[in-house]
């Protein structure tokens, strides 16, 4: 699906620097620890009920930026607001935060350990038991309940720091490297429960170094390295940005289309398969139709730069680069 | 407010619900009154009788010598009837002695006495010949040392009957060398509000030395369980999952106070525990059932005990949030304990003169406080001002040191390995402002 349709068609909000609030807004944040920059100038916009990714490499300051979103740390510089307003204690409950490095009591029992978690987050107690019965079950951890928590595997615990920060059903679900250390089965049922979250309405902001999995999850990402935002935006704008964009075409038939200078700038022709170069501004839609009336088409992908092209690519460029400004 | 009682209730199930918690709190007064009954009944028991010879010219001062060594006038201790001459007949003549007289100070007999205590027939020998008398020094040869109180008792028994002597020989009947000789004993009485207090100093200190007690098993049985979980959080990185729903201050008064609350109610079981088995015991005890602790010294006592506990156990928190192992936090141990043994050195002087300038400084210093001012309070109650001022400023400390702590304890989560130095856990104490 995503193959054929145009980079801009998804985008709900085009300008993300734009006067729509976000449930996230951070305006240049600074930072520091001692001489260390962890964070300089970053300025980011996440929109509500859309899954955001937060990629760079180790060490470009992404768990100190998702830190201080919850106010665990507090900026040096810049303003940071949520849900419209300026971050207050307040805001607390309505986030539910997953850290890198996971963290429970190892002596309490797996559903005592939930229970505290979300009685912390202001859900009444049968409430949160009720919640966490099912959460367990979904995971397949009810067998596990009433055992403690130094007794599971690591994956199952990881398992049960996941359920404790959706528990109270936030609004805002903040991820750091949520996938790390979980084995493939369990990868899906996360990113199926991440979706089905996003679905209903709720935003998560998840942090990343495997470009793979963001690039088929996200809306929105934000690139950052050594600090500072590489990238921000919308997914399918960067690309667009970054669209030096090939299409590979199958084709029995005329070929005349190729011929069309509107749209392609250059091609590679093999006689029944051609690379195109597509032209600057070229819509790859019309490009479809207009081939598609002469030859029979049995295959036709738009190839779209990877992210951790983009990635590379930006990284090389000095300043920062907003396509989408 | 929610956070806190959630983190209190926490910290305090995960405790109690423990078997050690059941072990401690059902074997360790079993343990204590093994520990501080055996030393007693160790001293005793390797008493043998002791069979000793005193060596005189004149038997009839042998006899003497025996009679009062056995059996000592006790008029130090006891009230009512001293004026009795007859007062050592009616004293139980002491079983620990055998005493002979030997009338035959000489250096043949000297040297049989030396082979008997060799030949273990006796014990030791006193010599008290007429020259050992007029040089006023006498000599007690025996296999073992004699003990400080048998020293003493000899002496006294020696300057006894030796004035009774001279006061005989000078025509004073023997009735009226005993008047002379009767000591004059010194009743203290003390004013409290107004009113004759009798004073039985050994009662006061020992209330002192049992607030004393509480407060150091308190303190070093729940201190570092405090340290040990605020290391614990630290390491297993929960802190940074609690951060996202608590502040750090609700965090760590959650602990102290959920931490402290297990030790109270140890302590609340052992009272209990006490006032089953051991009351009843002690009841029959006259120094015990003459003690009688006035209201107002146990809330002073509840009072400083519980604010003692709660500052040394912030300090404990204290070391937990700037240390990243336990073998660390151990080593800075010392800067509480410290404080903890000067005030212990500080007892005897405030039990002496509780109202010493130094004394009414030192209880004012929150870290000697806790003991400091409950002492002056046991003895002679310090004015009112003084014991908010001491108060006030310990509840400023444990206030200032907790909100300390929680900052030190929230920039724990960015740091990993090397112990912080000063200038670096002032320079996190500035980042972590808000």
């Amino acid at each position: 699906m995503a193959s054929i349709s145009p980079p801009i068609a998804r985008s709900s909000s085009p300008g993300a620097t734009s006067s729509t609030a976000g449930t996230v807004e951070l305006r240049n944040v600074r930072k520091a620890y001692g001489n260390f920059v962890a964070v300089d100038d970053l300025s980011l916009s996440i929109q509500p009920g859309k899954i955001y990714g937060l990629l760079g490499p180790n060490g470009a300051g992404k768990t100190s930026t998702l830190r201080m979103i919850i106010g665990i740390i507090v900026p040096d510089l810049g303003q940071i607001s949520v849900f419209g307003e300026p971050l207050q204690r307040t805001h607390k409950d309505r986030f539910g935060y997953l850290p890198e490095e996971r963290g429970l009591y190892k002596k309490m029992k797996v559903l005592e350990h939930l229970l505290f978690l979300a009685q912390l987050k202001g859900l009444s107690g049968p409430e949160a038991l009720k919640r966490a019965q099912s959460w367990c079950e979904r995971f397949e951890l009810n067998a596990w309940t009433g055992k403690k928590v130094e007794e599971l595997s690591k994956g199952m615990q990881q398992k049960v720091q996941f359920i404790g920060a959706i528990l109270h059903d936030p609004e805002l679900i903040v991820m750091d490297e949520p996938f790390s250390g979980l084995d493939p089965a369990s990868t899906v049922v996360l990113k199926d429960v991440l979706l089905e979250l996003a679905k209903r309405g709720k935003t998560i902001l998840l942090s990343t170094h495997g470009m793979d999995q963001a690039e088929k999850l996200c809306h929105s990402i934000c690139l950052v390295n050594h600090g500072r935002a590489v990238l921000e935006g919308d997914l399918n704008q960067i690309k667009a940005g970054y669209g030096s964009c090939n299409v590979q075409i199958k084709y029995d038939g005329d070929a005349r289309f190729l011929q069309e200078s509107r749209l392609v700038q250059s091609c590679n022709d093999y006689g029944n398969y051609v690379e195109v170069h597509l032209a600057p501004g070229a819509d790859t839609q019309e490009l479809l139709r207009l081939a598609s009336a002469g030859a029979r088409l049995s295959k036709f992908e738009v190839m779209e730069p990877s992210l951790e092209e983009i990635f590379i690519a930006a990284v090389s460029q000095p300043a920062v680069s907003q396509p989408n400004a | 407010m929610r956070n806190l009682w959630l983190i209190i209730k926490r910290e305090y199930l995960e405790r109690v619900r423990t078997r050690s918690f059941l072990i401690l709190t059902l074997l360790l007064p079993g343990i204590m009154t093994v520990v501080m009954l055996l030393p007693a009944k160790l001293a005793t028991m390797g008493d043998k009788v002791q069979h000793l010879v005193v060596v005189t010219s004149t038997p009839q001062f042998g006899e003497m010598v025996r009679q009062r060594f056995l059996s000592p006038s006790t008029d130090t201790d006891d009230d009512e009837d001293a004026n009795s001459g007859a007062n050592a007949a009616k004293q139980k003549p002491d079983q620990k002695y055998v005493i002979d007289v030997d009338a035959n100070p000489t250096e043949a007999e000297r040297a049989v006495l030396r082979d008997k205590i060799n030949s273990q027939a006796i014990d030791g020998y006193l010599w008290l010949s007429e020259d050992a008398i007029a040089s006023g020094k006498v000599t007690w040869v025996s296999r073992r040392m004699p003990y400080f109180s048998e020293r003493s008792r000899l002496s006294e028994t020696l300057n006894q009957v030796i004035q009774y002597e001279r006061l005989t020989k000078h025509g004073l009947s023997g009735d009226e060398a005993e008047r002379l000789l009767k000591a004059i004993k010194v009743e203290s009485i003390r004013m409290e509000r107004g009113r004759e207090a009798k004073d039985s100093g050994g009662g006061k200190l020992l209330e002192v030395v049992v607030m004393v007690m509480l407060l150091y098993m308190a303190v070093l049985l729940y201190g570092i369980s405090v340290m040990r979980s605020v290391l614990e959080e630290k390491n297993s990185r929960i802190l940074e999952v609690l951060l996202s729903s608590a502040t750090s201050t609700e965090l760590m008064a959650g602990k102290l106070l959920g931490v402290g609350a297990v030790g109270l109610t140890q302590i609340l079981v052992w009272v209990v525990m006490a006032g089953v088995f051991a009351l009843p015991a002690m009841a029959m005890q006259p120094a015990f059932s003459e003690l009688q602790i006035p209201p107002g010294v146990l809330v002073a006592f509840a009072v400083f005990f519980l604010l003692g506990y709660l500052l040394y156990s912030t300090m404990y928190a204290a070391i937990g949030a700037i240390t990243t192992t336990e073998q660390e936090g151990q080593q800075l141990q010392f800067f509480i304990i410290i404080p903890l043994v000067l005030s212990v050195f500080m007892l005897a002087p405030v039990v002496r003169n509780p109202d010493a300038a130094t004394m009414v400084w030192m209880s004012m210093i929150p870290f000697f406080a806790p003991v400091v001012m409950y002492a002056r309070i046991v003895v002679q109650t310090p004015p009112l001002w003084q014991i908010a001022l001491s108060l006030l400023l310990l509840i400023a400390t444990i206030a200032g040191l907790l909100v300390l702590c929680a900052r030190i304890y929230r920039i724990g989560i960015l740091i990993y390995g090397k112990r912080p130095n000063l200038p670096e856990i002032l320079k996190w104490l500035k980042y972590a402002k808000a």
